[in-house]
């Protein structure tokens, strides 16, 4: 690597991963097993969010409806004497059905809604995520209320008391593969296009591309990224039910992606960790208790406020501030459609 | 300020910065945990359908804790407000956190993982309510050197189906509690048909199979069965999808949702007539009966081992000298003494009692991977206000439950126990096993069968 390609990001980015590396000699069992696991599994949720706005101009909230989708088929698949269909099949057979069930959908879902943008577009995807909220809190078959307990990982991950640092590796592994895989995506002929229907899709309609068919695969891509982090979710917390998927865990990803910045796939990780962090320890403060919901609130709107482009963008304005460049992409929200493609 | 970016602009960035900063949090939460003491976590509901109890669950584990270790609760008009001193055999008890739950299962796992993890506790006692149970029982098997007591949770998967041989139930299931109850109406009521509606969750299905298997039992036949979710505001199409041509109707909806169910089912078909009425335990838990109307006034209840009116020296130690001696308020619902014999203030204590006598067997070392505290738990019998209680091969409670009778007092509804059945067991009599379905919508089937108690039911003595 030469002098040139030292960039900030680049030693952030190395000082970040050499600490995830180190984890489990800098943290306690329980930062680790608990929160640094949970804030990569969100970060992966969020990813397939902020790569559908950052590149395809669409903000979604069906991305927990497509992890939970993941999630329960997989649950039904694994588990026996519990709840739901009692398959007791091998994990690995779990895991497929999650990917082809998740990714299934969020093909179907995605081609539902490849028509439409802004507001209306997340209004969609919003209805996407409750019908598969109600879905499994009524059909007792696959769910129910109480939804799928005793969900755990294959032998090779293991127990939770035993192995407490296998699962936090492996997602800190995929986590890395899929930020590697959602960068070569951008750089495809596939993801140059789709920043192209981003900008202008009537340009790029003219111009011969399928404007439709390259929303909805990029839709299923982010479906399959996020069913993986469905996968690693019911892992980790051995239990998924409807909850995991209502409308207060859509807006916490949406909340973690804003958080971190909508425009940059590294702000999901960052917006996951200081949204568990927050979360994990407001709680634990006496005089905020129970109100701790309102605090985490108030704080998300700080940061928002303070920031539009989240943490990303006061990074960037920071490093802008010290000359090394000016801020990518100028934080504009993916909510407010361009004039192109509100046209469409 | 231009001097200070600039001297950061090698520096850590602001991800490493803020990594950095937790690490130190997280290695100052990795060296504080302690040895000696006994730590222990409270899990309950303070939202969700069953959050109006929060303070009944912590004053029956404070009550217990104060009555049996030396612990003094630090204000007895509000329990949330936690415990001060304790101690078993020089072992200090410490509440290292309360898990603030709703009803929902994937909380309540998140919970439990914050107070076990993080909070390092040792023992859990909790959580509220049946789905909540079954997942932090599975959670108990992935973690068999912690110990897990119930609190008011009564899923029958719970102990029946996950079996986790570091759970603890000293309380009944949701169809231990409605023992008697199908006898009473077909033979006493003289119903030949019922709908039964339950929430459709795990203590639902399992308060509304200990009605329809004893119901069935005695030759009854449950005609229709009406699930609406947890948590519905609006049970209008629930309510008008009930059969009146039935006998009767047995409700086991339950928490914040009895009260809009009833009404919305006078305005879908007329006045309730109590007598064609049987609820599960909501209908006479204190602190929600209060806000019935006296329309229900003469319909049978089912309990949860419960009898606050029983004519014991026993049952008036426990309200009056227990609950009432360490609290005087258990907010919102008032006065504590009335209070303890609710399902939640009730379950809580018992469970926390069933602890201490296990730790006191133990002489409060927890030590061996609680190996010993496990087997000492599982021998524990207690003498209890309403009964005597001990556990079955699968850690569940066998106990006495009892059934009452909504009726008018002074203008104002109030309760009567009217019926007990002894030595009431998770299997109802050989109906349920590890085997049969779990309760759910369609299970238990409607089947004749033999019921060791029908027929057989006492009239306890009551205050009156």
């Amino acid at each position: 690597m030469s002098v040139r390609q030292v960039t900030p990001d680049r030693v952030a980015g190395a000082a970040v991963l050499a600490i995830a590396l180190l984890a489990p000699l800098l943290f306690s069992a329980y930062w680790v097993s608990a929160l640094l696991t949970q804030v990569l599994l969100l970060g992966i949720i969020a990813a397939s969010l902020t790569f559908l706005s950052a590149f395809a101009g669409m903000v979604s909230l069906a991305q927990v409806a497509v992890y939970g989708i993941a999630g329960f088929a997989l649950g039904n698949a694994t588990t026996t004497n519990t709840k739901g269909l009692d398959l007791g099949w091998n994990p690995w057979i779990g895991v497929v059905l999650g990917l082809l069930f998740g990714t299934g959908m969020a093909l179907v879902f995605g081609a539902l809604a490849c028509r439409s943008v802004g507001i209306y577009f997340l209004m969609i995807t919003l209805t996407f995520g409750v019908i598969a909220n109600l879905f499994f809190g009524q059909v007792t078959q696959v769910s129910g209320f109480g939804g799928i307990s005793g969900i755990s990982p294959p032998s090779i991950i293991g127990s939770a008391d035993a192995n407490k640092n296998k699962l936090y590796y492996i997602a800190l592994a995929l986590s890395l593969i899929v930020y590697l895989l959602f960068k070569y995506v951008t750089r495809t002929p596939f993801g140059l296009a789709l920043q192209g229907i981003r900008d202008d899709p009537l340009r790029m309609s003219s111009l011969g591309y399928h404007v439709a068919l390259h929303r909805t695969l990029a839709f299923g891509f982010a479906g399959f990224i996020s069913s993986i982090g469905g996968i690693l979710f019911v892992w980790w917390n051995g239990h998924i039910d409807p909850s995991s998927i209502d409308i207060g865990q859509m807006v916490d990803v949406l909340a973690i992606a804003v958080i971190g910045g909508l425009y940059r796939l590294e702000g999901a990780w960052l917006g996951a960790f200081v949204y568990v962090v927050i979360n994990n320890y407001l709680q634990t403060i006496s005089f905020i208790g129970p109100r701790f919901d309102t605090v985490v609130g108030l704080i998300f709107l700080t940061i928002v406020l303070v920031s539009p482009a989240g943490l990303m963008g006061i990074w960037e304005r920071a490093l802008g501030l010290l000359g090394r460049r000016k801020p990518e992409g100028g934080g504009t929200s993916p909510l407010a459609p361009t004039p192109a493609n509100a046209d469409l | 300020m231009r001097i200070l970016l600039r001297s950061r602009r090698l520096g850590l960035p602001l991800v490493g910065l803020a990594i950095a900063v937790a690490a130190l949090t997280g290695v100052a939460n990795a060296s504080s945990s302690a040895a000696t003491p006994i730590r222990i976590g409270v899990m309950s509901d303070c939202k969700g359908a069953f959050g109006s109890f929060d303070a009944q669950d912590q004053a029956g584990v404070y009550a217990a804790l104060s009555e049996y270790t030396g612990a003094k609760p630090k204000d007895p008009n509000d329990p949330r407000k936690g415990i001060t001193g304790g101690a078993i055999n020089g072992h200090p008890i410490k509440i290292v956190a309360v898990g603030c739950g709703s009803d929902n299962a994937d909380l309540a796992i998140k919970e439990t993982r914050r107070i076990v993890e993080q909070n390092k506790a040792d023992i859990m006692i909790g959580p509220l309510s049946g789905d909540e149970s079954v997942a932090i029982a599975n959670y108990a098997k992935q973690h068999p050197t912690k110990t897990f007591v119930d609190g008011a949770a009564g899923a029958q998967d719970t102990t029946l189906k996950v079996r986790a041989p570091n759970f603890f139930r000293f309380n009944g299931d949701g169809a231990q509690w409605n023992a008697g109850l199908g006898d009473l109406a077909h033979n006493k009521l003289g119903w030949k048909t019922a709908a039964v509606i339950a929430d459709n969750y795990s203590f639902g299905w399992t308060s509304a199979a200990g009605f329809i298997a004893e119901f069935c039992a005695v030759g009854g036949n449950v005609t229709q069965r009406v699930f609406p979710p947890l948590n519905t505001t609006d049970y209008s199409t629930y309510a008008q999808q009930l059969k009146t041509d039935v006998d009767g109707t047995f409700v086991a909806v339950g928490g914040s949702g009895l009260i809009p169910f009833l009404k919305a089912y006078e305005q879908a078909h007329g006045k309730i007539d109590s007598k064609k009425f049987i609820g599960n335990l909501f209908w006479g838990t204190p602190g929600e009966f209060e806000s019935l109307s006296t329309d229900v006034s003469g319909a049978y209840v089912g309990g949860a081992g419960t009898a606050g009116d029983l004519n014991t020296a026993a049952a008036k130690h426990y309200a009056n000298n227990v609950i009432g001696k360490w609290f005087k308020q258990i907010p919102p619902g008032g006065a504590a003494a009335p209070q303890a014999a609710s399902t939640f203030t009730f379950g809580y204590y018992i469970n926390t009692w069933g602890l201490i006598k296990g730790l006191q067997a133990v002489k409060g070392d927890i030590a061996g991977g609680q190996k010993p505290l496990q087997k000492a738990l599982a021998k524990v019998v207690i003498n209890g206000p309403y009964g005597v209680v001990k556990l079955d091969a699968n850690r569940q409670a066998i106990l006495t439950t009892f059934y009452q009778q909504l009726y008018t007092k002074d203008g104002k509804l109030a309760v009567k126990t009217v019926g007990s059945v002894p030595g009431v067991t998770q299997t109802f009599g050989g109906t349920f096993s590890t085997s049969t379905p779990a309760p759910g919508p369609t299970a238990p089937t409607c089947t004749k069968r033999k019921l060791p108690w029908v027929g057989k039911e006492t009239v306890p003595k009551v205050v009156s």
